[in-house]
C-alpha cells in the first residue's frame, strides 16, 4: 500500500510519555542518582489516562514520566556534578585499593559538591510560593533534628536541621504567630499564621525513636537536603521582614529573647491602621477593628506570668508555646543551658509539674499540669487553673483543628469553654446557675410577651376591618423594626423550601423523607447523648445535694 | 712533562717479566755485541735512551711536593722536628680550676685548632685541578656579543620588542582562587536573600544562550502540585493524648472497620477456595475409576447396539432432507419472493400508522425523553464526582500499589493519664514517607530482596556422613 498510512504508537499520548529506565539512560545517570535528581527538581511520575496506548498495547505496570519534563532535566547543571561525583568515588576507591594515601588526601580535599540555590529559586519564584510549601520542609527538618547523632545519616545534616528549626521557632516567638497546638499520640501539631498563610507542622516527641526498616533513608535524606536549603532562605527572608539580624546568635536554649525586636513590635502594633476606605461600611470597619483587638489580646495570654518547668516535662515544646504568648520561662540548670532563674525564685507564678505530688511547695505559685498551657492556647484565654492541679483528673484535650458542623455532637467541655469565651460566668455554684436559668427564662418570656402584644394589635385591626369600619390608622412614621434582615431572609428561605416540598411528586417525596430521616437521625443521636450526659450530671448534683444536707 | 715511559707492547719485554730466552744464553751476546744506534733521530730518542734515573728523581720531587707541601730539603727545621723537653711544670691547681672553663677557651689569643684538624689540612703545593667543564659555556662568544649589543641599544634608548609587549600588557586581575563549594549540609552555611536580588543581566542573551550559561525556563506544568491533598493531615480528635470519650470511640470504630474489612476479604478468599465435600475423591470412586473398562464387557455391547440404532436413523433423515429440497427449489423461490413483498408492505403500512399515532403519544414521548436526559445528567454528575474523588486518591505509579498506613490508635487501656506516661504511637518518619507516596511525589517501592543467581548446594561434612 502507499506510505502515507499512520503507524501505531507513533503520535499522541504514546510519544508524550517515557518510561523510567529510558529516561535514566537518556540522562546517563544511575537509578539512585536519577531518583535524587527527580526529587530535587520536583519532577514526579505521571499516570497516563490510557495506559494501554502509552505502553504500546500492554498493561504491565510501569513508571512513566512526561517526555518534556525529562528534556527539561537535560539542561540541569547539577547532572554533571552527579557524574563528577561518580568518577570521584571511583578514583577514591582505586586510591584506597592501592593504599596511595597521599592521593586519597588530595582527592578528599577536592571533593565535588553542588549547591541547590538555583533550584530553589526556580521552583519557588516568589516568597509566597515558598511559604505555601514550607509545611513539608518544617516537618522534615523537625524530624531530622530529633534523630540521634549516630552514623546513620550525616551528622552535619542533623546539626543544620537543628539550627534551622531553632531559628524558625524564634521567628514564631518574635512575631507571635502561633495559633493552635494539639498534643496527639503521634506528636505535637502546631499551626501558625505567617504573612497570611496558615502553616501546620508536626513535631515528634523527644523520646522514643525506633527507626522502621521499610523507609527509604536515601529518599528522605534527599528531601531533607532540598528542604533545609529552602527553609534557610525562608528564615532569612522572615528575619529580614522583622528587621532582625540573620543568622542570630545563641538561640539554642529558646530562653534568650530577641528583646530589642519585641519592644519595637509592640509599638508598631499599638496603632491600628485606619484605612480611609470610604466604600466600606462603618460596620465592617468596626468589625475588623474588633477582630484586631481580639487578636492582640489573644497574643498576650501569658503576659506578665512567670513559669518554671520541672524536669519531667517536655521543656522545648512548653518553652516555645509559653514564650509565644508573652510569658517568661525558666527551668532547672542541670537540664539545659540558658535557664534564667531558679526554682527558688519568689516571683514565679506557675510551676509546671507532671508528678502526682511535689515535696516542697511554695506559697504564691500555682502547681499545674502541662495541659493547662496548651488548652489556654487553644481557647485563647486563661482557663481556670483549678481543673489542672496536681492529682486532678484532667479534662480531655480537645483538638482545635476540628470544626463542628450543625447537628454533630459537641462535647460538654467544649460547650463550657465556648460559654467561657463568650464571657458568661462559669457555673461555680448551683445558686448562680439557677439564677442564670431563671434569667434566661425571663428573657424568653419577655420576648414572647412582645410577640403576643403585636399579634393582639394585628387581630384588633383585622376585626375592625371586617366590621367595615375605617381603620383609625394614621400614617405615622413607622418604627424601624429591630429585627434584622437576617431573620427575614431566613424566613423567606424556609417558605421557599416548604413550597418546593409541597410541589414534589409522591416518589420524590418518599425519597426526600428518607434522606431527612437519615439526617435527623444524627441530630437525634446527639440529643440522646446530651440527654444522657444531662441525666448523669443531674444525678451527680442530686447526690451532692443530699451529701450537703 | 718528561718523556713518559711508554709501555712496551710485548709483555715479555716489560720489567719484571722473564724473557723467553734463558739469561745465560742472552747476556753474553747482548753484552759483547752492542748494537750501534743513531741517537740523533727522533725515532730513537724514546727507544734507546734510558731516562729512568731522571724519571725517578723527578717523581721523587713531585711526590714531595704533592704530599708534604714542598721539598723536604727546603723546609725549616722547626717544621720537621721539635725538641722534646718533657712535660712543662704545672702551676698551682687552685688558681687553675676557677679559671678552668675560661682558660680553656682563652689559651692563646685565639682558640687553637685541634692537632688532628691540622694534620688533615691539605698542604700540598699542587693545587687541585680546575674543573674545566664548569668554565665551559656553549656559545659564550655569541652570548657575549648579544649582551654587548643589547647594552649598546639600551644606552641609545631603544627598547626591545618583548619588553615593549610586557609593558603594554594590562595588569592581570588577581582572581581569587576558585572557591571550594561548600557542601550543602554544612551546619554553618550562609543564606542570603534569594528573592530580593534582581537577576544580573551581564551580557547579551544570545551569547548566554549559545554558551549554555542561561538557565532554561521551567515549564509551567511542573508548577502544579501532583495532588490536592494537604501536606500535613491532622489526626482526628480521637487521637489526642487525652481524648474525649466519644471521639476516641469513633476512632476505635474506624480502626475496627478496617480490621473487619480485612477479615471479610480473607473469608471471601477462603470461601472461593472451598470445595464441596461430596466432590472429594473417596476410595470407592478411586477404585471405580481404576477399574473402568476392565470389568463386564457384555453390558457394554448391549449399550453399544442401542446407541448405534438411533444414530443411523438420524443419518437417513438427513439424507432424505437434502434430497427433498433439491426438487422444490423453484417453487420455493417464488413463494419466498411473494412472502418478502408481503412482509415489506406490511411493514410500511405499519410504519405509517405508527407515525400517525405518534401524534397522540406526544406526552409519553416527552416523558421518556425527559427521563433519558435526567439519566444522562445524573450519570454525568456521578462521573464528575468520581473524577474529583479520584484526584484525592493516590495514583498508581509503578509496580506496587499504595498501601495505606495503619491508623494510629491507642486502645483504652493504653491511654496514658499524663504527658509523662505517654508512649508515642507510630513513627513520624514512616508517616511522612507514606504521605509522600500518597501525594504522588514518589512511587511506592519495596526493599530489594537478595536474589541468588546460583543455587546453594548443601553437602554433608564427611564427619557427619560417617555418623549417619
Amino acid at each position: 500500500m502507499g506510505g502515507l498510512q499512520k503507524k501505531k504508537y507513533e503520535r499522541g499520548s504514546a510519544t508524550n510519555y517515557i518510561t523510567r529506565n529510558r529516561a535514566r539512560k537518556k540522562l546517563m545517570l544511575s537509578l539512585p542518582d536519577f531518583r535524587r535528581l527527580c526529587i530535587l527538581k520536583g519532577i514526579y511520575p505521571h499516570e497516563p489516562k490510557h495506559k494501554k496506548k502509552v505502553n504500546k498495547g500492554s498493561t504491565a505496570p510501569r513508571t512513566f514520566y512526561l517526555l518534556k519534563d525529562i528534556r527539561f532535566l537535560l539542561h540541569e547543571p547539577i547532572v554533571s556534578k552527579f557524574r563528577e561525583y561518580k568518577i570521584f568515588v571511583r578514583k577514591l576507591r582505586r586510591a584506597y585499593g592501592k593504599t596511595e594515601w597521599s592521593a586519597v588526601e588530595r582527592l578528599k580535599e577536592n571533593k565535588p559538591a553542588y549547591k541547590l540555590d538555583h533550584i530553589v529559586k526556580e521552583r519557588y519564584p516568589t516568597f509566597i510560593d515558598a511559604l505555601r510549601d514550607i509545611d513539608d520542609a518544617l516537618c522534615m527538618c523537625f524530624l531530622f533534628s530529633t534523630f540521634a547523632r549516630t552514623g546513620k545519616c550525616h551528622v552535619q545534616t542533623i546539626q543544620l536541621c537543628r539550627r534551622l528549626t531553632v531559628e524558625w521557632m524564634n521567628y514564631v516567638i518574635a512575631s507571635r504567630a502561633l495559633r493552635k497546638v494539639f498534643l496527639s499520640i503521634k506528636g505535637i501539631y502546631y499551626q501558625a499564621e505567617v504573612m497570611g498563610q496558615l502553616i501546620t507542622w508536626l513535631v515528634p516527641y523527644q523520646f522514643s525513636h525506633d527507626h522502621p526498616t521499610d523507609v527509604d533513608y536515601r529518599v528522605m535524606a534527599t528531601f531533607t537536603e532540598l528542604y533545609t536549603t529552602l527553609l534557610g532562605f525562608v528564615n532569612f527572608r522572615l528575619y529580614q521582614s522583622l528587621n532582625l539580624v540573620y543568622p542570630p546568635k545563641k538561640l539554642s536554649a529558646l530562653s534568650s529573647s530577641l528583646a530589642r525586636v519585641v519592644s519595637s513590635e509592640e509599638e508598631e502594633e499599638a496603632k491600628l491602621d485606619q484605612f480611609p476606605d470610604e466604600e466600606e461600611d462603618m460596620e465592617k470597619m468596626e468589625a475588623r477593628e474588633k477582630e484586631q483587638k481580639q487578636l492582640e489580646t489573644q497574643k498576650k495570654i501569658f503576659e506578665g506570668l512567670k513559669f518554671f518547668i520541672n524536669r519531667e516535662v517536655p521543656r522545648e515544646s512548653l518553652a516555645f508555646v509559653i514564650r509565644c504568648f508573652g510569658g517568661q520561662v525558666s527551668w532547672d540548670k542541670s537540664v539545659c543551658i540558658g535557664s534564667t532563674y531558679d526554682v527558688t525564685d519568689e516571683t514565679i507564678t506557675h510551676q509546671i509539674v507532671d508528678r502526682p505530688n511535689v515535696d516542697k511547695q511554695y506559697m504564691n505559685r500555682y502547681y499545674i499540669q502541662p495541659q493547662w498551657v496548651y488548652d489556654c492556647v487553644n481557647t485563647k484565654m486563661r482557663l481556670p487553673v483549678e481543673d489542672y492541679f496536681l492529682g486532678v483528673t484532667l479534662p480531655p484535650h480537645l483538638s482545635p483543628f476540628v470544626e463542628e458542623k450543625e447537628g454533630d455532637y459537641v462535647p460538654p467541655e467544649k460547650l463550657k469553654i465556648m460559654a467561657l469565651q463568650r464571657g458568661e460566668k462559669p457555673d461555680e455554684e448551683e445558686d448562680e446557675e439557677e439564677e442564670e436559668e431563671e434569667e434566661e427564662d425571663e428573657n424568653e418570656e419577655e420576648e414572647d410577651d412582645e410577640e403576643e402584644a403585636e399579634e393582639k394589635n394585628l387581630k384588633k385591626m383585622e376585626e375592625q376591618r371586617s366590621q367595615g369600619k375605617s381603620l383609625q390608622v394614621k400614617v405615622t412614621p413607622g418604627k424601624v423594626k429591630a429585627e434584622n434582615r437576617a431573620r427575614l431572609e431566613q424566613e423567606e428561605k424556609a417558605e421557599e423550601k416548604r413550597l418546593a416540598i409541597m410541589m414534589m411528586k409522591k416518589k420524590e417525596k418518599y425519597l426526600y423523607d428518607k434522606i431527612m430521616f437519615g439526617k435527623k437521625r444524627q441530630v437525634r443521636e446527639a440529643n440522646k447523648l446530651a440527654a444522657k450526659r444531662k441525666a448523669h450530671d443531674d444525678a451527680e448534683k442530686a447526690k451532692k445535694k443530699k451529701a450537703r444536707k | 712533562m718528561a718523556a713518559r715511559r711508554r709501555l712496551k707492547r710485548v709483555a715479555s719485554s716489560q720489567p719484571g717479566f722473564l724473557s723467553f730466552k734463558s739469561p745465560s744464553d742472552t747476556t753474553a751476546s747482548v753484552g759483547s755485541r752492542r748494537k750501534r744506534v743513531n741517537k740523533n733521530k727522533k725515532k730513537n730518542w724514546n727507544k734507546y735512551s734510558d731516562v729512568n734515573d731522571v724519571d725517578e728523581f723527578l717523581e721523587d720531587i713531585r711526590h714531595q711536593e704533592r704530599t708534604t707541601g714542598g721539598l723536604l730539603s727546603e723546609k725549616t727545621d722547626d717544621s720537621l722536628f721539635f725538641l722534646d723537653l718533657g712535660q712543662p711544670e704545672k702551676p698551682q691547681p687552685q688558681a687553675e680550676t676557677p679559671q678552668a672553663d675560661e682558660g680553656k677557651k682563652r689559651r692563646g689569643k685565639a682558640s687553637r685548632p685541634l692537632r688532628i684538624d691540622l694534620i688533615l689540612q691539605p698542604d700540598s703545593l699542587v693545587p687541585p685541578p680546575k674543573d674545566i667543564l664548569a668554565y665551559q659555556q656553549p656559545n659564550a662568544k655569541k652570548l657575549r656579543r648579544i649582551a654587548q649589543k643589547a647594552e649598546q641599544l639600551a644606552a641609545k634608548g631603544v627598547v626591545p620588542r618583548k619588553q615593549k609587549r610586557l609593558l603594554n600588557r594590562r595588569p592581570v586581575d588577581k582572581t581569587v582562587k576558585k572557591a571550594v563549594t561548600e557542601a550543602n549540609n554544612n551546619p554553618d552555611r550562609d543564606y542570603y536573600d534569594i528573592w530580593g536580588q534582581e537577576p544580573k543581566v551581564s551580557a547579551d542573551p544570545w551569547y548566554l544562550q549559545q554558551t549554555g550559561k542561561k538557565l532554561v525556563k521551567r515549564p509551567e506544568k511542573l508548577n502544579e502540585k501532583p495532588s490536592v491533598l494537604p501536606a500535613v493531615e491532622v489526626i482526628s480528635p480521637g487521637g489526642s493524648y487525652n481524648p474525649d470519650f466519644f471521639s476516641h470511640q469513633a476512632l476505635l470504630q474506624e480502626a475496627h472497620q478496617v480490621e473487619v474489612q480485612k477479615k471479610k476479604q480473607e473469608d471471601k478468599l477462603e470461601r472461593q477456595l472451598a470445595i464441596n465435600k461430596e466432590d472429594k475423591a473417596t476410595e470407592e470412586t478411586n477404585l471405580r475409576e481404576q477399574v473402568e473398562g476392565l470389568v463386564e464387557e457384555e453390558e457394554e455391547e448391549e449399550n453399544n447396539d442401542e446407541e448405534s440404532a438411533p444414530s443411523k436413523e438420524d443419518e437417513e433423515a438427513a439424507l432424505a432432507a437434502i434430497a427433498v429440497t433439491q426438487k422444490k427449489t423453484e417453487k420455493q423461490i417464488k413463494k419466498e419472493k411473494a412472502e418478502k413483498l408481503k412482509e415489506q408492505q406490511r411493514l410500511t403500512s405499519r410504519r405509517q400508522t405508527e407515525q400517525q399515532q405518534q401524534l397522540f403519544q406526544l406526552r409519553s414521548i416527552k416523558a421518556s425523553i425527559r427521563q433519558q436526559e435526567e439519566k444522562t445528567k445524573s450519570k454525568q454528575m456521578q462521573r464528575r464526582a468520581k473524577q474529583e474523588a479520584q484526584k484525592a486518591q493516590p495514583r498508581r505509579l509503578g509496580k506496587l500499589k499504595f498501601q495505606a498506613p495503619d491508623l494510629d490508635v491507642q486502645l483504652s487501656d493504653e491511654l496514658a493519664g499524663s504527658l509523662r506516661q505517654l508512649k508515642p504511637e507510630g513513627s513520624i518518619l514512616k508517616d511522612r514517607f507514606k504521605s509522600f507516596q500518597k501525594r504522588n511525589l514518589i512511587e511506592p517501592r519495596e526493599r530489594a530482596k537478595f536474589k541468588r543467581k546460583l543455587k546453594v548446594k548443601y553437602v554433608e561434612k564427611r564427619a557427619f556422613k560417617e555418623i549417619t
